[in-house]
């Protein structure tokens, strides 16, 4: 089992790490227009929001993830929970009575709506945090950039934005391992990153944000130099390497992506009563 | 001021499936004002080795003395003991800051000039004493004698030092650690990148400061300036130590050297040759190629 | 037999600012299959040079033409691509985020059709040795190897001139000896390819077909490397390196020793020893 530090790729090779990072995200957004819809009564929608943590459960258990890691990482949450709780129950007070504490009046509508919210979002970042541990950064710009496509014919530089991105996700490693050694030196002039008093902490991080931002725009301006005499014009034509491919496989989870949502739709439009259904069977 | 390593061991990412030991059992020491050379193939270890000897990085086991902070580790816990104080009962209890131990053991890392962060060069230099503690003026007065030892104009002072070149940027960088007035000064890579005029003038500056008195430790690949300055080489292979001499005594061991892909200068092998052609020079003067012209000129002219 | 020009300065000026001049009215001429080494104290404008022959600076006065042909704002992406540059620092020309996406980064830029680009990049990274490298990222790789990969993505567009702009200044002596055997094996292959090498290692300039010095913007001299060489006394007077028995010499005469002078260490020993 694996660790999910909040939304690292965890490498495997599960059905969700083989799968096309197109249809990932357009699962995604599947998963997250369920999450937003309503299904009828309280119960109802509790019971479809049970459903959609069943199902990310099981993909969890598909990629060979850890649970454990996604609830501990979404310890974060908690206060907000907590937070969000009070207000609700202090601002709400409508629904039936859900009890009384020393005369502070809890009622359940109040209750009820924080639970949505808690819901949704917890489901909204277990969702996202299943995309990007199955999913290397770089295939998720790829994929994001050809589902944006369509908007470069308004003009939106989609492209640029794509090399912009995937060439932060190259550098990202570079940059933490200059920041370490930026650090080291930093340490031997007698800087303390760990202790001291306030002003002094700052000056620490001043000692430390400089110099890597003054050697990451020397840096930019050497790769800007390095791309254009490697041929690279932002604005042109350019092949890719890294081609994208459309199989049999790919069209039937799409279409099976689409058929889960079309379910979603019909369940929150006609709202069907399956409680009663379940309790009319035995 | 001495530094003692006793079976000095050094794992990075302990407990994880990327744990690399990076220092097996080394042991070593440096006696005062001693000019050294750490010399092996990248990835073993002189890195790691040198930030043990300024505390920057802590060893997984054994014992590292830098003048009286003694640090080692008991039964899994840190002891940190300074040999000056009396030691009580409480000698569990941290002695010293690890901070403290930097004074003494001035470290440069290579490329140093990306560690310049103020507006002027002054204040850059001042930037390490302060952080020991020193005032506004008895900063100023160190920054002042650092920047003439590093053979730059007080000039440079007043300027900011992003618009000095690569060289220049470089003095100043080390000018801040010797600021420090500290006991050792240790270089990692002093020279890489620079011209070969550059090259020489370095390492004149590190002469002039091991001739003022303080140890002078250069990790270095350049074996000529192995053979023109330094008196001992340490040779590091796989983390281990493999050992401590002479320049001398390391150039003339031919299986040694074939060991470790370590290629003498070219100067000391065409001295050797032509001592076993029959040329009575005395090998351990060749430093140089003057001072090989010496030796041919002594022999010849007797 | 005609003898092809790859790269000609014509009374290049150049300066980063407009009251300073770092490159005074230089001229020379690279000859097609050439191996040219500059050499020069660091802030000499080597490096500037390189820069204004790729048209990445524009220069103040003089003509620069390759393979015969003036460079000016309209043609200077053209002319780009028949030139390929690998800079000193290994890391700030590594685009990709793999080596074979890094060197399939030129590929791209010169539209290469998608179906090509696999067999390209798999012969490149066996050219330069890094076959076995193909998915791992930069920062599991030394210098040397970094440099290596750009080297293959710079001849996977088979430009015609290579320059390395202190390539090798940031490698340990390990790397430092693999990219230069790479070259020279590279050049081997291929020798129409020009290659001109900004360099401090006076032993490859010694191995080159053609010497230059710059000092403060200005070329000082040019010529075979024994025609260069010959100008010791100038070479240290500008504070430069020389090979080994040049020095050597130049000390056995001022002790009163050049009789001893000798070019290599089979001549020494003879006149020393014998």
């Amino acid at each position: 089992m694996n660790n999910i530090a909040l939304g690292r790729y965890v490498p495997g090779h599960s059905f969700l790490h083989k799968m096309d990072s197109r249809i990932k995200i357009v699962g995604l957004i599947i998963f997250f227009v369920a999450v937003f819809l309503t299904y009828g009564t309280v119960v109802q929608n509790f019971i479809m929001y049970g459903l959609l943590f069943l199902t990310f459960f099981i993909f969890i258990k598909i990629a060979h993830l850890s649970f454990m890691s996604v609830l501990k990482s979404l310890k974060a949450l908690w206060v907000m929970m907590i937070f969000l709780l009070l207000i609700n129950t202090f601002a709400i007070k409508t629904g039936e009575l859900a009890f009384d504490i020393n005369g502070y009046e809890v009622y359940w509508d109040g209750i009820i709506r924080t639970g949505y919210i808690i819901i949704r979002l917890m489901l909204m970042i277990m969702l996202t945090t299943l995309l990007t541990s199955t999913s290397k950064p770089l295939d998720l710009t790829f994929g994001l950039e050809w589902l944006l496509g369509p908007l470069k014919l308004i003009k939106v530089p989609v492209h640029i934005f794509a090399m912009t991105i995937s060439l932060a996700l190259r550098f990202i490693p570079t940059l933490m391992e200059e920041a370490n050694k930026i650090m080291r030196a930093q340490s031997s002039r007698g800087v303390d990153f760990k202790e001291g008093k306030l002003k002094d902490k700052f000056t620490a991080i001043i000692s430390l944000i400089i110099p890597l931002f003054v050697s990451s725009f020397l840096r930019s301006g050497e790769l800007a130099d390095a791309m254009e005499t490697r041929g690279y014009d932002p604005n042109g034509k350019r092949t890719k390497y890294r081609r994208k491919h459309w199989k049999m496989k790919e069209t039937l989870q799409i279409v099976g992506c689409f058929a889960i949502l079309a379910v979603f739709v019909l369940l929150a439009v006609y709202k069907p009563d399956f409680v009663s259904m379940v309790q009319g069977w035995f | 001021m001495s530094i003692k390593l006793k079976n000095v061991s050094y794992t990075y990412s302990q407990k994880t499936p990327f744990a690399f030991e990076a220092l097996k059992n080394v042991s070593l020491n440096i006696n005062d004002h001693s000019f050294l050379a750490l010399i092996g193939e990248t990835g073993s270890g002189k890195s790691t080795l040198v930030q043990h000897l300024n505390g920057l990085l802590l060893p997984t086991s054994g014992e590292v003395q830098v003048n009286n902070f003694l640090l080692s580790i008991e039964n899994g816990k840190r002891k940190y003991v300074d040999l000056n104080k009396p030691q009580g009962k409480k000698y569990h209890k941290k002695q010293f800051n690890i901070k403290d131990l930097r004074k003494y053991a001035g470290l440069v890392f290579q490329f140093p000039e990306y560690q310049l962060f103020e507006e002027t060069v002054l204040k850059d230099i001042c930037f390490g004493p302060k952080n020991f503690g020193a005032s506004e003026e008895e900063a100023e007065t160190m920054a002042r004698q650092a920047i003439e030892l590093v053979g730059l104009d007080e000039s440079y002072l007043s300027r900011s030092p992003f618009e000095l070149s690569g060289g220049e940027k470089r003095r100043v960088a080390i000018a801040g650690i010797i600021a420090l007035n500290p006991s050792v000064l240790i270089l990692d890579e002093p020279t890489a990148g620079l011209d070969p005029q550059g090259e020489r003038e370095m390492m004149e500056l590190f002469k002039r400061i091991y001739d003022s008195g303080k140890s002078v430790i250069l990790v270095t690949h350049n074996m000529d300036i192995v053979l023109k300055y330094v008196d001992e080489v340490i040779v590091m292979k796989d983390g281990h130590l493999l050992t401590q001499t002479t320049p001398l005594k390391l150039f003339q061991d031919e299986k040694f050297l074939a060991n470790t892909a370590i290629e003498p200068p070219f100067v000391f092998k065409v001295a050797k040759e032509l001592i076993d052609n029959g040329l009575n020079i005395d090998l351990g003067k060749i430093k140089d190629i003057s001072s090989l012209v010496g030796e041919i000129g002594r022999v010849k002219h007797e | 037999m005609e003898e092809k020009i790859a790269v000609e300065l014509k009374n290049i000026s150049f300066g980063y600012s407009q009251d300073i001049t770092n490159i005074d009215d230089i001229s020379f001429k690279v000859k097609r299959g050439e191996y040219l080494t500059l050499i020069g104290h660091n802030g000499s404008g080597k490096s500037t040079i390189a820069r204004l022959i790729t048209g990445l600076l524009l220069q103040r006065s003089g003509d620069i033409n390759i393979l015969g042909e003036t460079m000016t704002d309209d043609n200077v992406l053209r002319l780009r691509k028949n030139i390929g540059i690998i800079f000193q620092n290994p890391d700030n020309q590594f685009i990709g985020s793999s080596v074979r996406d890094d060197i399939a980064f030129g590929l791209e830029n010169d539209c290469v059709a998608e179906d090509r680009m696999e067999a390209i990049v798999d012969e490149y990274s066996q050219k330069v040795g890094m076959k076995n490298f193909l998915d791992k990222e930069p920062t599991n790789l030394s210098g040397g190897q970094k440099q290596r990969v750009a080297i293959a993505g710079a001849l996977a567009r088979h430009p015609q001139i290579l320059i390395m702009d202190e390539s090798t200044s940031m490698l340990d002596p390990k790397g430092k000896r693999g990219i230069l055997d790479l070259i020279h094996r590279i050049k081997k292959e291929d020798e129409n390819l020009t290659i001109i090498s900004i360099t401090h290692d006076i032993q490859e300039a010694y191995d080159s077909d053609h010497v230059i010095v710059i000092a403060s913007g200005k070329k000082i001299l040019d010529g075979t490397p024994d025609e260069v060489f010959n100008n010791s006394q100038r070479m240290i007077d500008l504070k430069l390196d020389i090979p080994f028995f040049k020095k050597l010499n130049i000390e056995l005469e001022n002790k009163g020793l050049a009789k001893y002078k000798s070019n290599s260490l089979e001549s020494l020993v003879n006149k020393l020893c014998r």
